[in-house]
């Protein structure tokens, strides 16, 4: 439990979360028609994970190498502001240009990633997350690994962890309970 | 973590029932959305969950759909191929919609179903006199939940919970023979 508690440390101490999109927001699976157009599946039980964090005011933005028409889309659905919909291979520059910007720093961010190529953020940010079915090497830098796989939920169960560490998750419950 | 449900004193809630009421996206799909690079969209629903609603409705028992998760008309779409006429889109507030409904069919809160699978159905979940989670709701809801069904959104928790109320009330026997003599269109 020491492991678990010192997760609910680094997690009190989010100020903005980071998603990589594909293995956390879907299952990874690209589904192509006979004519060669991709689709991409996508978790709503995050959508009320995004929409947790930003009424706790927790910045949320997606990081991936390209961002295409498919993620614009789910941006809009998750009301994810255009300007964090971030496509670039460079993910440390992207976070280097992003915290001089708003003065944040390395350990108020949360990145969740499922692959090797998302250790050199994982390995920089104060609250590292990987989903149940992310790779040996992402699981191995996360403070936190969700009981869900991607396209499952990640973000909606990293969100309740968060909230619930910084003491926001009843307050958020309570709200859309009595709006809803 | 496993909630222990009292089976008998479901049944007899669910054998109250005059009216099941659920929303769209966690119970009749599986609470996601297929996105494509042209920005066309996709939503999958289990079929037989249509079977459930409309087993209820052929029974007497009046179905709403309060759809606050939609995304497009998905949940309307759904409602017009079952011929529901109870089908609310967009609403705020389900606490009040039911209110309203009760209202209409001169029927009292215990005799109201909900089957819900996350924390904004909390609310709704608490006031109906049968609450039902799925089985990956939310954990607040399967705590207040009268029953959890042993399938998740997506694979028929409709389905489920409508052969459940028709049990309790004791008519599933009679339902499925008629299916089987005469079909149900």
């Amino acid at each position: 439990m020491i492991e678990t508690d010192k997760a609910i440390e680094l997690a009190k101490q989010v100020k903005f979360v980071i998603l990589d999109i594909h293995g956390i927001l879907t299952d990874n699976t690209l589904y192509y028609t006979d004519d060669g157009k991709k689709s991409e599946c996508f978790s709503l039980a995050d959508r009320i994970g995004c929409m947790a964090l930003m009424e706790a005011g927790i910045g949320v933005a997606f990081l991936t190498s390209k961002i295409s028409r498919a993620d614009e889309q789910v941006g809009e659905i998750y009301n994810v502001p255009e300007d964090r919909l971030w496509g670039t291979g460079a993910k440390m520059a992207k976070l280097d240009e992003f915290e001089k910007e708003t003065g944040l720093q390395d350990q108020d961010f949360c990145y969740v990633g499922d692959e090797m190529i998302d250790l050199g953020i994982m390995e920089r940010v104060g609250f590292a997350v990987a989903p149940a079915d992310g790779a040996v090497e992402a699981k191995g830098a996360a403070a936190y690994i969700t009981k869900v796989g991607g396209g499952k939920g990640v973000v909606r169960e990293t969100a309740q962890f968060i909230l619930k560490a910084q003491g926001k998750w009843e307050t958020f419950i309570q709200k859309i309970s009595q709006s809803d | 973590m496993a909630f222990e449900k009292d089976i008998e004193k479901a049944k007899e809630k669910a054998g109250k029932v005059k009216l099941f009421a659920h929303d769209i996206h966690g119970v009749l799909t599986p609470n996601n959305i297929f996105c494509d690079v042209e920005g066309r969209r996709r939503y999958a629903f289990w079929h037989m969950d249509g079977f459930g609603d409309l087993s209820l409705w052929a029974n007497g028992i009046k179905v709403a759909f309060l759809d606050s998760t939609s995304i497009d008309g998905e949940g309307l779409y759904r409602a017009r191929e079952l011929k529901l006429d109870k089908y609310y889109y967009q609403v705020k507030d389900k606490v009040g919609k039911l209110k309203e409904l009760t209202q209409e069919l001169e029927i009292s809160d215990d005799e109201t179903s909900y089957i819900g699978c996350e924390v904004t159905d909390l609310g709704i979940m608490k006031k109906v006199g049968f609450a039902v989670a799925t089985a990956d709701a939310a954990e607040e809801v399967k705590e207040i939940a009268d029953y959890i069904t042993t399938a998740p959104g997506g694979r028929g928790p409709i389905r489920e919970t409508c052969e459940f109320i028709l049990n309790a009330m004791g008519r599933w026997e009679a339902w499925v023979e008629k299916v089987t003599k005469m079909g149900y269109k």
